[in-house]
């Protein structure tokens, strides 16, 4: 038996050197937002570094969903609510009137906690949104829906019934093929927002793999509310209570020394 | 940091507690061995060396307990922050009194081995000094413990060289008395044996400093660790005898 050493274990914590060379993807600055007269989110600056995984938690509430919404301007759809301050993508404000939404919303995809798939079949559920950014041939457009389910750790379970409906797949598989979807159409950015409320362990564990793996061509971010699953597939946490950060730091660091009372009461469960 | 609330499930807070009671328990039985095992030595008196030799298995049992109650903790709890940082110092201090206590064991039986001889009263009082500064560095460091004292755990850390420097003469003392007189070989053995455990008491109590720091700050001390027994190198000087 022989053993395998694995040399491309990254070694958990960043040294300051290495923090500094980070790539700030998403730069949140000064960030407010409003339900109506209600300010659900206070003067928020916060950085979602380059692909690394960042988790916001927070007891519910915290405006921890909020933030998220802004980041694809989802909330435009709602009347009454706004949003004020910066969010720089790439060093370009996407809250800017100018901004073009469909643009936006293929660079910065979303996964939510119910897995949506369209009532379709498994690879029109791929190419329904591939459709509308691209003109591909069909050869060219198997080969991404094939990729696609690749990369979301699905092809195998479904490569021999794609023509089955999305909706005919458990629950696990449901949120595989929605993060296939997002994928596809070759996002900068991946918002997960408590992408495994609704399944179970086993089905969990399979995201949590993906989301390692999708970190190296993607930037996340990922809304839990599992302490454990932030401390497992996070590289920066991000602790929010009532509309405000309180901390934000490296995983390791938040989940073993935070500096905050509040954030060390939260994660250890006095919060009272 | 301020002081904690208690956790909402009260039963982790009770688990806690119980973990701390028992490191606290392990530490006042070492503390008892210890201090009986020195008094053994110094009174010659093997009875009592004898029963300070069986209370080390109650120290054996409690880490065993602890080191079993710190894994179902982790298992169960997945402990966070300052939380994981006394479950993982519990684990560390009782392993450092399990071999505190064995220690004072090995001193009580050494206690008996000399028990028909006459000790030097200049290396018995060397003894006697060493033994009470360790005992008062392992007091030191349990109560820094127990009050969560960081500053405290450091001035022990610090002390550790006295110890060192106690226990550099002693062996220096100890080689004289056999050089000059084989007949004293077989006391001044023991009683250097006896002298080495005490030294490793006092690092002992020095790594549990270094835990009592690191669950309160949640970081290692920085400063070099004081090491000051220079006895693996000290020369021994070969003197012709005259006729």
């Amino acid at each position: 038996m022989s053993l395998a050493i694995h040399t491309d274990v990254k070694e958990p914590a960043e040294t300051p050197e290495e923090l500094a060379k980070l790539a700030e993807k998403v730069s949140m600055r000064r960030l407010n937002f409003y339900y109506g007269a209600y300010r659900a989110l206070s003067d928020i600056s916060v950085n979602l570094y380059q692909n690394k995984v960042t988790a916001f938690i927070g007891p519910s509430g915290c405006g921890k969903s909020t933030l998220l919404r802004i980041l694809n301007r989802i909330y435009d759809l709602y009347p009454n609510q706004r949003a004020d301050g910066e969010v720089l993508l790439d060093g370009a404000n996407v809250l800017s009137p100018k901004q073009d939404l469909n643009l936006l919303r293929a660079k910065v995809g979303m996964v939510f906690q119910k897995p949506t798939p369209f009532p379709m079949t498994i690879y029109e559920n791929i190419a329904f949104g591939l459709r509308l950014y691209e003109q591909l041939p069909k050869a060219d457009l198997d080969a991404r829906i094939e990729d696609s389910l690749k990369r979301s750790a699905l092809w195998d379970e479904v490569k021999d019934k794609l023509d089955a409906s999305g909706l005919s797949l458990s629950g696990g598989q449901q949120q595989r093929l929605c993060i296939a979807r997002t994928v596809a159409i070759r996002p900068e950015v991946i918002l997960l927002d408590e992408p495994c409320s609704a399944l179970d362990p086993i089905s969990t564990a399979k995201i949590e793999e993906l989301i390692d793996v999708l970190k190296r061509d993607y930037t996340i971010a990922i809304v839990t509310h599992n302490m454990q699953q932030a401390a497992r597939t996070s590289d920066f946490t991000a602790f929010m209570y009532l509309g405000e950060l309180v901390e934000f730091d490296e995983t390791t660091k938040i989940f073993t020394n935070p500096k905050q009372q509040r954030t060390q009461d939260y994660i250890t469960g006095r919060f009272g | 940091m301020e002081k904690q609330h208690e956790h909402i499930v009260r039963s982790y807070e009770e688990e806690l507690s119980l973990l701390n009671n028992k490191i606290a328990k392990m530490g006042g039985l070492a503390e008892q061995v210890l201090g009986q095992s020195f008094d053994a030595l110094e009174r010659r008196d093997p009875e009592l060396a004898a029963a300070t030799i069986n209370e080390d298995e109650a120290i054996d049992t409690l880490e065993k307990e602890i080191e079993e109650q710190a894994v179902v903790m982790i298992a169960r709890r997945q402990p966070l922050a300052y939380d994981l940082r006394q479950i993982m110092a519990a684990l560390r201090i009782s392993s450092e009194l399990e071999r505190i206590g064995d220690l004072g064991k090995n001193i009580a039986k050494r206690a008996v081995a000399v028990v028909s001889e006459q000790q030097p009263k200049q290396l018995a009082l060397g003894l006697k000094h060493m033994g009470e500064l360790a005992l008062g560095q392992l007091k030191e460091v349990l109560d820094a413990f127990i009050e969560r004292d960081a500053d405290r755990a450091l001035k022990v850390w610090y002390k550790d060289e006295e110890i060192d420097a106690m226990y550099n003469s002693l062996f220096r003392e100890l080689l004289t008395y056999m050089m000059e007189d084989p007949r004293n070989i077989g006391l001044c053995t023991h009683l250097l044996f006896g002298a080495k455990n005490i030294e490793r008491i006092g690092d002992h109590a020095t790594n549990i400093a270094e835990t009592v720091y690191y669950l309160v700050h949640g970081r290692p001390i920085t400063d070099q660790r004081p090491k000051g027994d220079t006895t693996s190198s000290t020369p021994v000087a070969l003197k012709r005898s005259a006729g």
